[in-house]
């Protein structure tokens, strides 16, 4: 019996290398004996709270390790960089329009910068070498992705927000799948 | 090995063919040139206000903060000289002087000012003709060509002029409502 998708995958995601298989391992032994007591529902709901619960914890373990200092580096160099500096070349552009303009950005920038983006995040996605790896890799670019939007000076439409922190990670996730498949 | 090498491949197309594409574009015909044209339920005199007066100017052109003129004797024709003071959002709010010496004082169809970026970064000239279409209305047209003194801005050409040629669009829009909405309260 499996433990919810979306619960394991965070865990993964959170905890750090180290500790993601021993944590996941016992909360999945946990997980199988109260699903045999009290059922397959009552088991995924207590493993989801204990995942949840444990999110802060995993997440500071990680970061006093090292690992998560190193990966948000990377995703920053990687995904927030290259967006900021877009955007600073926007910025340039509306800059020099002889009678100016706003900070409203036209819809073909925000594709180059969607595309840029996915193009960065997969680059980090090759370079993860195990699937716990690729999965916070993918979240240190929605992350890093965030950051740099949120640093911005252009005004951000939710849309866009949203497509450019999606992609980032799926994109990641997609060019770890194809490396590994090859 | 192998990867590394793609990445780099990817990078350099992601830096490199956008800057060749950015220079071949630089050299067409039309580069630094923009237009814009609308049709307005007004007579050409009418509209001829709205370009040549200063405070007018203002409530249609976004993000022009004040027009002062250098020569309070000499506002209007051939040879005045008026200042456009912008408020440059995206250089933190910052107000930039635009430099506009009228060169074509035709009223009310034409006219013609050489604009010049104060700091050097560009210049050229901007012709606004207005033609009398009958039963009140008039066409605007602007004709905008701009150089780029500044050889990162030269090259950035191809991507400036189109969004200052939507901008004008959108400025001529205004414009429209804001004289078509004056005509009917009257």
């Amino acid at each position: 019996m499996k433990p919810p998708a979306v619960a394991r995958l965070l865990l993964i995601a959170m905890a750090g290398e180290h500790q993601a298989e021993f944590v996941a391992g016992d909360l999945h032994e946990e997980f199988l004996l109260l699903c045999a007591a009290r059922g397959r529902q009552a088991g995924s709901r207590w493993y989801r709270s204990q995942v949840l619960r444990s999110v802060a914890m995993l997440l500071a373990l990680r970061f006093r390790s090292g690992e998560a200092l190193h990966l948000m580096a990377a995703a920053i160099l990687a995904v927030a960089m290259p967006l900021l500096l877009l955007d600073r070349l926007w910025r340039f552009v509306y800059s020099n329009i002889p009678l100016k303009d706003g900070l409203q950005r036209a819809p073909e920038f925000r594709i180059v910068n969607l595309v840029c983006v996915c193009a960065c995040a997969a680059v980090c996605g090759s370079l993860a070498h195990t699937v716990h790896r690729a999965v916070g890799v993918a979240v240190a670019c929605a992350v890093a992705a965030t950051f740099a939007l949120w640093l911005g000076s252009s005004i951000t439409p939710i849309l866009y927000a949203g497509a450019v922190i999606l992609a980032a990670p799926v994109s990641s996730l997609i060019t770890f799948a194809w490396r590994k498949s090859r | 090995m192998k990867w590394l090498k793609r990445i780099a491949i990817l990078l350099a197309v992601l830096i490199f063919v956008p800057l060749i594409v950015l220079l071949a574009m630089g050299h067409r015909a039309n580069a630094g040139r923009g237009d814009a044209a609308i049709e307005i339920n007004t007579s050409p005199e009418h509209l001829w206000t709205w370009i040549d007066d200063g405070d007018k100017l203002k409530q249609w052109v976004s993000w022009l903060v004040e027009v002062k003129y250098p020569d309070p004797q000499k506002t209007h024709g051939a040879g005045a000289k008026r200042v456009l003071v912008m408020r440059d959002e995206n250089n933190g709010g910052m107000l930039m002087s635009i430099a506009g010496t009228c060169s074509e004082y035709a009223p009310p169809t034409r006219m013609t000012i050489h604009l010049s970026d104060t700091e050097g970064m560009f210049d050229g000239d901007e012709t606004y003709q207005l033609v009398d279409l009958g039963s009140g209305r008039t066409r605007m047209e602007i004709h905008g060509r701009f150089h780029y003194s500044q050889w990162f801005a030269n090259l950035m050409e191809p991507l400036i002029t189109p969004q200052a040629e939507k901008k004008m669009a959108m400025d001529v829009a205004h414009l429209k409502t804001l004289v078509e909405s004056q005509a009917a309260v009257r």
